[in-house]
């Protein structure tokens, strides 16, 4: 039980915001209303189409969905709706949201647990929601002797270099915030921003479970970043492109987890390690130091760098299933849109409401963002799978795996691709493509 | 509007490059470089060829300024650092800085820089690669077999199995 409000019932919470809106609009209706008419009284309306405009014309013509949705459409072709909505942070943000949930309640199962139960009438599914209300509700405690301009600073910096990864991923064709020539280095050059934000959030924080476990993330993060950069040199070797649009089309027919699996394994584990999930816990190893470069964040900066790290998650499970699982390719298995409507429009009783402009997403673009969700969702979940599994190992085992294994795997990956692409199976004019 | 963004970027490259200079704190210090570096990667950007302001962003932010970052936390500052205010040597600083700038600038201005057409399309990086297999492969082979061999002696040097064993409690 709160102290804050120990009498709290949801009821009355949502009887009091109903109460708020009742009276809102009843000032609205005595006084606004009354208001706008005498502005309109001395204001000239223009003249559309022979008609003037009055409120009443502007409404029905928002009701009218043969003049909302080219309105729509334009809006959806807009960088701001790509970048806040579809491809971009909305979009992966609701993926993140819905991995921190099924994460929890997945786990809790396999370890014979219930789980998050008691939020929300069904199996906890309000959860969420409910860690989100608190974490922003909650006061925000700065260490005394912090430096506070990079304490502030890391955790939205850390949230904008993730949201900037989640930009570089083409969800459906044409559906990418950003489509560079360049878009793996520029993959590259955003991973290297997460070591350097997280060991300055770590430092700036004053304390020592924070340095500890930034210095081990540092150690981590920069040590698996070079198995990682040389595990996709074979697809870009085969592909001949940096862009990931045009990696994922070269995949039309197979995807290249069938040639380079070494190369995917690679990238998986480093995928691991880059997110510090267990078995590579050890900058958040909450049974030796605290909570790691986590400890000193509380309310919604904490709140900031958990949304920063599993859209991070989110990232690397799209860029696995970009590179190695053939992206958005796939059977059309999403249904055509019915031709009828388009010719005829749609009957309901005696009325038909033609509406041109439909369909407003194109068949290949809804099963492109299907499969690509299908494949990145199985990622995810097998980025979940060994936190139930496995136990923390050590650093130094962390490391001689990254500096030794990985390197020497990933240089066998290459010579994969690259036996491949002199014999003529695959790459420019081999007998596959 | 590419004035624009020249005129901030160069604002922001030599800006924090003084503040590099000037700051007490080691860590702004070398989170200013941080801002010097990845604006000379804006500047690649800007002339068309985000191929090398990418490696920029990696290597140079990413890489060189997390070993600094690292380097200044581990080590305490009062121990190598000691607080010296001579204004001369400023001045002398910045006395050779700008005769070094005029000189370099005179040098570039007088090179054919003024001939260059500004509106071809850009490079494409597999060009670029294209003529490092080509016309600079001595060169290539030379910097790789550096590389590795550099990169085996770290390998080699890092490899401490007695020490590993002997830490070992089981």
């Amino acid at each position: 039980m709160s102290v804050i409000a120990p009498n709290f019932k949801f009821s009355e919470f949502v009887k009091s915001i109903l109460d708020n809106a009742f009276w809102m609009l009843l000032i609205f209706v005595l006084i606004g209303l009354p208001a706008v008419f005498i502005a309109l009284f001395y204001i000239e309306m223009p003249v559309i189409d022979g008609q003037l405009l009055t409120p009443f014309l502007a409404l029905t013509w928002l009701a009218d969905p043969s003049r909302t949705i080219p309105i729509l459409k334009a809006f959806m072709s807009t960088d701001l709706f790509k970048i806040a909505a579809f491809p971009g942070f909305g979009f992966a943000a609701l993926i993140a949201a819905g991995t921190i949930f099924v994460e929890r309640k997945m786990l809790a199962k396999l370890q014979l647990r219930v789980g998050p139960f008691y939020c929300g009438k069904f199996e906890g599914i309000l959860q969420l929601m409910g860690d989100g209300l608190k974490l922003i509700s909650k006061e925000i405690i700065i260490p005394a002797k912090a430096d506070k301009p990079i304490f502030w600073a890391a955790p939205i910096l850390f949230v904008a270099t993730a949201a900037a990864f989640v930009a570089l991923i083409p969800v459906a064709p044409g559906w990418v915030v950003a489509d560079v020539d360049v878009g793996l280095i520029a993959v590259f050059a955003i991973i290297g921003f997460f070591p350097i934000i997280t060991i300055l959030s770590a430092w700036s924080s004053n304390s020592k479970f924070p340095f500890i476990g930034g210095i081990r993330a540092l150690h981590q993060m920069v040590s698996f970043e070079i198995p990682l950069i040389l595990s996709l040199l074979g697809v870009v070797i085969l592909t001949g492109t940096l862009n990931l649009s045009e990696i994922v089309v070269s995949q039309s027919n197979f995807p290249w987890i069938i040639f380079l699996p070494i190369g995917a394994i690679i990238f998986f584990i480093t995928i691991l390690a880059e997110l510090e999930r267990i078995p590579f816990d050890l900058p958040e190893a909450e049974s030796e130091i605290v909570a790691g470069w986590l400890t000193e964040f509380s309310g919604m900066i904490y709140g900031l760098v958990q949304l920063g790290t599993y859209l991070k998650l989110y990232a690397f499970a799209a860029l696995f299933v970009v590179l190695f699982l053939g992206g958005w390719t796939g059977p059309m298995i999403w249904p055509p849109f019915p031709e009828d409507i388009i010719t005829n429009g749609i009957t309901i009783g005696p009325i038909t409401a033609k509406i041109p402009g439909l369909p407003i997403f194109s068949q290949e673009m809804l099963n492109g963002v299907l499969w690509f969700v299908i494949k990145t969702v199985g990622v995810i979940f097998f980025i979940l799978l060994p936190r139930g599994v496995f136990p923390r190992i050590r650093i130094d085992m962390l490391l001689s795996l990254g500096w030794y294994k990985l390197i020497g795997l990933a240089f066998v990956n290459i010579f994969i691709a690259l036996g491949l692409l002199y014999a003529g199976v695959l790459g420019p004019g081999g007998i596959l493509q | 509007m590419a004035d624009v963004v020249f005129l901030a970027l160069s604002v922001i490259t030599i800006g924090s490059a003084i503040a590099s200079l000037e700051f007490r704190s080691l860590i702004y210090g070398s989170i200013a470089l941080m801002g010097t570096l990845g604006g000379i990667a804006g500047f690649f950007l800007l002339l068309d060829s985000p191929f090398v302001a990418m490696f920029q962003l990696a290597v140079y932010v990413g890489s060189i300024a997390v070993l600094i970052l690292f380097t200044v936390m581990l080590v305490k500052r009062e121990l190598i650092f000691k607080k010296i205010e001579d204004k001369r040597r400023k001045f002398v600083g910045i006395a050779l800085m700008l005769i070094f700038i005029t000189a370099l600038g005179s040098v570039i201005m007088d090179s054919g820089i003024k001939s260059i057409t500004t509106d071809e399309p850009a490079v494409d990086f597999r060009t670029i690669g294209a003529d490092f297999l080509i016309y600079y492969w001595p060169a290539l082979i030379l910097m790789a077999l550096i590389l590795s061999g550099s990169v085996t002696g770290a390998l080699v040097l890092a490899r401490r199995e007695n020490v590993e064993n002997d830490q070992r409690t089981d």
